[in-house]
């Protein structure tokens, strides 16, 4: 197969695309559903990838890869979820701030923790020595083959959500959501159900964070900056943080016409690719947030349909 | 008061508030030294607005914390010793002993539809589990005789559709309260804002579930529900039940008619 066209920006923008739309399509799951507006998504997905990383440099495992990656990359999924576990307890009860600061504030502390402890990540200089769990012939080729498999496990995290919509656990989210006394005078137990959707969502971030490590075949601080939660928040808010495929439509209109229409295919300076660009792109994404909330706050794929939804189910 | 013959009492469920008071900002709005409720099938709580009928609802519940005292489920009634304490339950366990009360404000799932409301509360807990993701057949087919009961019953039209009307939503609201299957149903205005037919027939219901064990708390300004429906009535003004009888015994009561109904509503 000619690979010609196909050069490893363009495979770093696809590869961000996917990584953002399975991010985005997890949180829609909590601020969609369950209205948890989780502001530390990095936090979750750096936490998964370090995990992952850490234990995959530092242990002398018995066995090779794939199965040394297969292994690391559940404990650092483990990892993210027990994570989201702790920071799920206490936050589930809290009201929309409490939210917000409780997620942000996690995010920051594992962006700290990654500088600081530098005896296992490397501090602000990072740690290398991960590597793609097989080769299949050459650097590009490994990159787009990782591509592929990045984009079966967001399709996989997509399909499950859709899933989720279309059984009573997704009805439920939407119930805990919607209005909590209520749902807990019916029996539900809310705080449990929020703090498992939390648990389960924030370690799906982390395996994508594993994943998103190996691409990198770097671990660094900056790698967790606060760019990834708002580029995930941004998308689903954009495409509609109500809707199943709302991430993957906001991600191909953001992060996709920037990383690669702009970067890949625009006469932009060679000189604007380390600053100016980074910059303007959250400045846009940004002004895209600020203008969908203006003018079409439930995301240009609207609110949820549980009408059309339920006609569609249980009507043939 | 009544002597009902003790067949109805021996296996309804109680419940029995002990020195119960809740004070909000210094003013007492509900004071109970001792009330026992469900030892009727269908008890009525009447009295003026102020009175604490609600708030006393809401303390059994949990919704509202007592100031002090215990409120007690008793599951047999009275027969049996071991009481569950409601007060120490979290909220969401109450319906797990039976315990339901429909509610006063219209409330609703914004975003769910009619057969959402329906299904979240008959659906069994094992469907709603994150992995239970294909279980949505089951779960509808499980429960469709029920729903379907109370969409006939009460007249929704389209199940697929949002609850507009306000009452509408009141109606859904009563039946997700009746499709938890109560043991001991607390109904907080149920009929207020429906039209005369659906209020018989909420009321039908009501008298059904009555008939086949669960113990009905209602509190109700429209007095003919209440002396249409009730079995016992409790009186209540600030804050106590201050007379308790058969709906007879109660509209013959010449203070009470006088002083809180009005003549033209006895």
């Amino acid at each position: 197969m000619n690979l010609d066209w196909l050069d490893s920006f363009l495979i770093y923008g696809f590869f961000t695309i996917v990584i953002v739309a399975g991010l985005g399509t997890l949180l829609h799951l909590q601020l969609g559903l369950a209205r948890m507006a989780n502001f530390g998504v990095v936090g979750f997905f750096g936490i998964g990838m370090y995990a992952f990383g850490i234990l995959y440099v530092k242990v002398d495992w018995p066995f090779e890869d794939p199965w040394q990656f297969l292994v690391c990359a559940l404990c650092g999924t483990l990892v993210a979820g027990i994570a989201g576990l702790v920071v799920g307890w206490l936050i589930a009860d809290m009201n929309e701030d409490g939210v917000l600061v409780g997620t942000l504030g996690f995010a920051t502390a594992v962006f700290i923790l990654a500088t600081t402890e530098k005896e296992l990540t490397g501090g602000a200089q990072g740690m290398g020595g991960l590597n793609f769990p097989f080769d299949v012939g050459g650097v590009k080729a490994n990159e787009a083959a990782w591509l592929i498999v990045a984009t079966f496990v967001v399709a996989l995290i997509i399909f499950y959500v859709w899933r989720v919509h279309r059984s009573p656990y997704g009805r439920l989210l939407v119930a805990v959501g919607a209005n909590e006394p209520l749902a807990r005078s019916l029996g539900k137990p809310t705080f449990r159900i929020k703090l498992w959707l939390f648990a389960i969502s924030s370690a799906g971030m982390g395996l994508l964070g594993a994943l998103y490590g190996v691409n990198e075949r770097f671990m660094r601080p900056t790698n967790l900056g606060v760019d990834i939660t708002l580029a995930a928040m941004v998308a689903l808010v954009l495409g509609g943080s109500a809707r199943v495929w709302g991430a993957t439509v906001g991600v191909i209109l953001t992060v996709g016409f920037f990383d690669i229409v702009v970067q890949n295919y625009l006469p932009v300076p060679r000189e604007w690719y380390s600053q100016a660009l980074p910059v303007a792109r959250e400045a846009l994404f940004g002004a895209a947030l600020i203008l969908v909330l203006m003018f079409r706050p439930s995301g240009i794929l609207g609110d949820m349909r549980r009408d059309k939804l339920m006609r569609s189910l249980h009507r043939d | 008061m009544t002597d009902l013959p003790d067949l109805a009492t021996k296996t309804r469920p109680s419940i029995r508030i002990q020195n119960a008071v809740k004070s909000f900002s210094g003013r007492v709005v509900v004071d109970i030294d001792e009330l026992n409720l469900g030892d009727v099938p269908v008890e009525g709580l009447i009295g003026p607005n102020g009175a604490g009928k609600t708030t006393l609802m809401r303390m059994i519940m949990h919704s509202t914390s007592l100031d002090r005292g215990t409120i007690t489920l008793l599951p047999q009634g009275d027969a049996s010793g071991d009481g569950i304490e409601l007060s120490n339950l979290p909220s969401h366990r109450m319906a797990h002993h039976g315990v339901v009360k429909s509610n006063q404000v219209i409330m609703d799932f914004e975003k769910l539809t009619i057969w959402d409301s329906l299904l979240l509360s008959a659906a069994a807990a094992k469907y709603e589990r994150p992995h239970r993701i294909f279980s949505e057949d089951d779960a509808f087919d499980e429960a469709s005789a029920e729903t379907e009961r109370y969409l006939e019953l009460f007249g929704f039209g389209d199940p697929a559709a949002f609850a507009k009307a306000a009452g509408e939503k009141k109606l859904l609201d009563i039946a997700r309260c009746l499709l938890l299957k109560p043991r001991f149903l607390l109904l907080d205005e149920p009929t207020a804002g429906l039209p005369e037919e659906t209020t018989a027939k909420v009321m039908e219901e009501v008298r059904r579930l009555a008939a086949l064990g669960t113990s009905v708390v209602i509190v109700e300004h429209n007095l003919d529900v209440i002396w249409n429906l009730c079995d016992e009535v409790h009186f209540m003004a600030e804050g106590r039940v201050v007379m308790k009888g058969t709906p007879a015994e109660i509209r013959a009561h010449r203070t009470v008619v006088e002083k809180y109904l009005g003549e033209g509503h006895v």
